[in-house]
This record gives structure tokens, sequence and C-alpha cells, in this order.
């Protein structure tokens, strides 16, 4: 007998590989979340072990463990590191898991290009990461990779360019999967606006992803060319321009500390409102301040470049449009407060992570404004004071979005309750210890300590001190995290299908633990 | 999903027939319209830079957009994918329209069986050694729904 037709989906049941084959073959968008989210912490605590690493310089004036070359380079691969291999990656996790879940899709629109995605990511952390032992080491000219530095350092620099390349196809065949799967696979009745804000962060992170990530592959490129086949794009000498090398980076560079954001906005809009046990307060202008600033984050890029030497009117409009961003950035926190304004509220650790989101991440916004303002940045500029305010944003805003989120929805994942004890002590040593050593990074850089430095002078001892203790108390808070993942993992209360009283969607229809398929046929939304 | 039994000729002609579409949120127009925006962008950031001489954005950017079209296009080729079964007469038709071909076959009305699993999971019809598994686009639910009213209309004298 002859099958004459054989179901996509149904003739998939069952028929799933076991062990290691399982991963590698895999098209199911929860495997491949999965394998985002364990790729991103574990390059979280290999980025993490190089910030301990200039912690551990930092502790004491003078050079006790590493000589300056390689402290660059411990700086800039932290940052490419976090950057690229940590923090994206499990943002896209996260989409991966719950995209298809909370807009009643069965999977993300081309299940095997997903694959793809996830598979190109090891080999080029693997490019990052091996590139400190070839001659000359790791790159060192900061996550920047600014030209003519980056023009000049040996092989290491080309394994960073290979490796971005890599990460770069992987987030736009990431978006592309995205954007196709949000517009194309919502079920009837879901029309955009009623889209789960998490959902809206992410089509538009998409959009930004896919409009700078050619940018970027165009800038690494013409460091490759200048490098190796002679030509001149960044090369004064030859007729090319260094400064235009920051443009390019910066045009890029802006939109992807959105990019680090946005879903995190997207997260503690699904979180807030759960804990408040109210609906979201002004859901459209959330979707609205959000495009606003995917859209502004366009027109900015050159705030990270007053220095470079500009006329006074284009440092004017730079000046003033990266202060617009705080208006829809406001609209964001003030809708979060109101939303919570006279709930019913309970502090769970993902409610306890957005609370600590929304305050620290606030402190992180308003010393961006006062990064914004151009004469004071020209004192600011590659001080600490820039170091202590990209922390409060991608630290305290990224990655406690990130921490949120992962304990939300880890009983949908593993059908099993998280130790809230545990989620606490995490919760609060990630917190006391975030500021204790990213806020007096702040006076550091205010009384004038430059960054991507291994030694300094003796009046910033203390501050440093006090960082780096800080800081090795942060990275120890970690631990409690993975053992937190491990054993809501391997055990404990049953979770309930709506894990949360308060919580809204359709992830929250499915069984607890998410069955490995879900929504096969669509729900309809009323 | 089942929709009414309008759509196709198979379907019109019928006594009987049922026709299952797949889910699709966003129209042909729209797609248009998304890929135009993204494209305008892309191609509009990239062609700025190579203005001011960084033209190896350029290609990077078109890879992409190729890449984005070749996506958007093989969502649009399989939007108006549908099943349609439809007993007339002595006969029972089923229609596969998938990625733009068009599969038909016609079964003997009173050969033909239905053949569901348990739980739905699976339901084909069954005719002269040739299975033709169909509810594609049902639920579990739908598909034992849809089994029951096909044993009904097959045993029904046409």
């Amino acid at each position: 007998m002859d099958a004459a037709h054989v179901h996509n989906g149904h003739g998939a049941h069952g028929h799933r590989n076991t062990g290691l084959m399982r991963w590698v073959t895999t098209t199911n968008h929860k495997d491949i979340g999965t394998l985002y989210l364990v790729f991103s912490l574990t390059m979280f605590f290999i980025g993490g072990l190089l910030a301990l690493g200039i912690r551990a310089e930092l502790f004491q004036p003078g050079l006790q463990f590493w000589q300056p070359e390689f402290f660059n380079q411990l700086t800039t691969m932290h940052g490419l590191i976090m950057v690229f291999g940590a923090i994206m990656p499990a943002f896209v996790g996260f989409a991966n898991w719950q995209i298809p879940m909370m807009i009643g899709a069965p999977d993300m629109a081309f299940a095997r290009m997903n694959n793809w995605s996830f598979w190109l990511l090891p080999p080029a952390a693997l490019l990052l990461v091996a590139s400190f032992f070839v001659p000359g080491g790791a790159t060192a000219a900061g996550w920047t990779l600014y030209a003519p530095l980056s023009t000049q350092m040996g092989p290491g620099m080309d394994l960073a360019i290979f490796a971005l390349h890599i990460m770069g196809a992987s987030s736009i065949m990431g978006s592309i999967n995205i954007i196709t799967t949000i517009l194309n696979m919502r079920a009837p009745g879901m029309t955009l606006m009623k889209m789960p804000l998490f959902v809206w962060t992410w089509l538009i992170t998409a959009y930004l992803l896919i409009a700078v990530m050619p940018v970027l592959a165009g800038a690494i490129t013409m460091l490759l060319t200048d490098r190796h086949f002679g030509t001149n794009f960044f090369n004064a000498a030859g007729g090319g321009d260094p400064v235009l090398f920051q443009h390019i980076f910066w045009f890029f560079g802006h939109p992807e500390v959105y990019i680090m954001i946005l879903p995190g906005f997207g997260i503690v809009s699904q979180i807030v409102p759960t804990f408040s046990r109210k609906p979201l307060f002004g859901y459209s202008s959330m979707v609205y301040a959000t495009a606003s600033i995917a859209i502004l984050s366009f027109i900015v890029w050159a705030h990270h470049m007053f220095t470079v030497g500009m006329p006074a009117a284009t440092q004017l409009f730079f000046m003033y449009a990266t202060m617009l961003i705080a208006v829809p950035t406001g609209v964001k926190v003030f809708n979060w407060i109101a939303t919570m304004w006279k709930g019913s509220l309970t502090f769970e650790t993902p409610m306890l992570f957005a609370c600590g989101f929304i305050f620290v991440f606030s402190i992180g916004g308003f010393t961006g404004l006062v990064l914004a303002i151009t004469p004071v940045d020209i004192q600011l500029q590659d001080t600490y004071y820039v170091v202590a305010h990209f922390h409060y944003v991608l630290v305290a805003g990224s990655l406690f979005a990130l921490f949120a989120g992962a304990y939300y929805w880890l009983p949908k994942w593993t059908g099993h309750l998280y130790d809230e004890r545990l989620g606490k002590w995490h919760f609060w040593l990630s917190m006391i210890f975030f500021n204790v050593t990213f806020f007096p990074m702040h006076f550091a850089g205010l009384a004038g300590m430059p960054r991507r430095v291994p030694d300094y002078a003796l009046q910033f001892a203390d501050f440093n001190m006090i960082s780096s203790i800080g800081a090795f108390g942060f990275g120890l808070a970690q631990l409690i995290f993975v053992y937190a993942i491990v054993k809501c993992v391997r055990g404990g209360e049953k979770a309930k299908d709506k894990t949360w009283e308060g919580a809204e969607g359709l992830e929250w229809q499915v069984p607890s633990p998410a069955p490995y398929h879900t929504w096969e046929t669509p729900p309809v939304i009323r | 999903m089942i929709a009414a039994p309008e759509g196709t000729e198979v379907a019109r002609a019928a006594e009987f027939s049922l026709v299952a579409r797949r889910n699709n949120s966003l129209t042909h127009a729209g797609r248009s319209l998304v890929f135009v925006f993204i494209f305008a962008g892309s191609v509009g950031i990239a062609a700025a830079f190579a203005a001011v001489g960084a033209w190896l954005i350029l290609p990077f950017a078109g890879i992409e957009m190729l890449a984005l079209y070749l996506a958007f296009r093989c969502v649009d080729s399989h939007a108006a994918d549908y099943e349609c079964i439809a007993i007339d007469g002595d006969t029972v038709k089923v229609e596969f329209f998938d990625g733009g071909h068009v599969r038909s076959y016609q079964l003997s009305r009173y050969w033909a069986q239905v053949t569901v699993s348990r739980d739905g999971g699976r339901l084909a019809l069954r005719s002269h050694g040739r299975e033709l598994e169909i509810g594609r686009y049902l639920s579990d639910e739908q598909r034992l729904d849809m089994a029951r009213e096909l044993k009904r209309r097959l045993r029904a004298t046409g």
C-alpha cells in the first residue's frame, strides 16, 4: 500500500533522533531555543572569566598579573564574547522558545534554517576563543575594532573578523525566520495589536538586525581587505579615512545596543503585568515607543564619537537626537510603573529581577543622558564613567531582563517550579554586587580614570578595589543561577499549566512542560 | 481549519465538500509591502555608505535581501495551499494544492474507507491499495469530527 500523501508535521511525530544527534539535527523550535540558551550561558561564563581577569588586574595599581597587551586582549574579547556570544544568542533562545508558543504557531517558519542559524555559532565562538592561542594573541583593538589599530594586529584579528561574519550570518538568518514567523504564522484573530509585547519587541529587533548587520559585515570586510589586499578604506596614507570606520561601526553599533535591550523590554512587559495582576498599562504606547526607539537609533550614532572633531551643528544634531530617545524610553518606564500602581503585587524572582531592571536600567538611562551632552561627553569620553554607563544598561538592563525571563518561563520549559529561595538569593546578591562593582566606576570616571588601562594612578585605588570585590561577588552569585537551573531541570514541584496566577497569553494554555509539538493547528483568538 | 466549500472547482461542483486551508496571518499584498519596506531601508543604508566610499556594504545588503526575498517567496508559494475532499455521485475526489502544484485523486465512493487513529493524529482515505493521508491543516479533534462526517457521507447513497 503506497502512502500517496504524508503529513509534514504528523509524519515527523515520534521520529526524533536521540542522544547527541537529536541536538545536531533538530529542527524543533524548543530544542533550538534550549541550544541557544545553553550556548549563551556557556559564553556568559567564558566572558565573565575574562572580566574577572580584568578586575583581578585592576584590584590594585601596578601590573600584578598581565602584561598590558594581554590586558587589552581581555577587555576586547570580554566585550565581543558578551555582546555576540552571550546577550544576543540568549535573546534569540528566548525568541525560539517563546514566539511560536505566544502567537499560536507550530514552529518557526523555516525550521531547517533555524537549525543552521544556531549551529553556525559554536564554530564562530571557537574561532573567537582560539584567537587567544595564535601568534600575537587575540585582537586587542577593543570590541569596536577601530582602525587603524585593527588594521595592524596579528592573525587574532582575522579570526575575530571571521567569527563576526559567521555570527552576523547567523543573526540575519535568525531575523528572517523571526520576521516571517511573526508576520505569517500568527493564530487567527491575533492581530498585530493583540500580539504580546515580547513578540512586538522581537519583530522590531529583527528589523534592526536586518538593517544593520550588512553594515557590520561590510565594515569588517573592508578592515580585512585593508589588512591583506592592499585597499585603503581606512588608511589615511593611502587616501582613506579612519574616521569613516567609526561612522560605519557606530551606525551598526548604536542600533546594536537596542538590539540587546528591546527584547529585554519585551520580557519585562510580560512579567510586570503578571505579578501586578493587571493588564499592561498603555499597550499601544509601548508598541509605538519601541518603534520610536528603533527609528531614533539610526540617527544618533555619532554621539559615540564627539571627540573625533565634527562641526558644532552636527554635534548639536546628535546631542538633541540622542536626548530625544529619553522620551519613548520614559514612556516605557512610566507604563511599567503605572502597571504596578494599585496592582496586587507579589515579588517572586522574575518580578524582583524585573523591578531591579527598571530601577538600575533607569540609572543607566540617566547616565546616558549625561553622556549625550556634547561638552560633558568630551570630558568623559573613554573614562570609566562610560564603562559604568553601558554596564548599567547591558548588565542590569539586558542581563537582568534575561534572568527575569529565565525564571518566568523556566516552569513552562522544564515542567518544574524553580527553587524560589535560590532565585531570591541570586537576585539580591546580583543586585548588591552589581552596584558594588559598577557604581564606583562613575566616580573613578568622573575623577578622570581612563578605560582600557591595566594600571592607574593611586588616587583611583579605592574605587577599583571596591569594584573588583563586587565583580568577584557578582561572578560567584551567578553560580547560584546555574545551580537553580540544574535543580529545576532535574526535578522539583510540578508546575501547573498556568504557573503564575496573573499570567496571560497562549504559552500558559499549553501543558507544563510544553510538549515537543504545540499549536499544530492554530488556536482562535477572540 | 475547515473553510466554506468555495474556492476550488472540485468543491463547487460537488454535493458535499470540505476545504481545509493553511493559516496565513499576512496577505500577499502585506508581504510585498513588508519586503519593500525592509528592502528600501537596507539597500538605502548600503547605498548611502557606498556614496561615501564604503561600497563593500552593498554586496552584503544585496545577499541579505536575496535571502529575504527567497524566504518571502517560499512563504508566498505555500500561502494558498489547501486540501479539498469532495463527494459527488459515485466518486470521492481529493485535491492537494501544495506550493503551486495540484495533485488530484479519485476514489470510488463505494470502496473508499476512512481510517483514523484513536487520538485523531492520522486520518486517511483508503481504496484499491492506495492510501491518501488527509487533514493536514486540522487539529486532532477536527480530524476525528471529519472522519465521522466522511464515514456518514460515504455510507449515504449519492
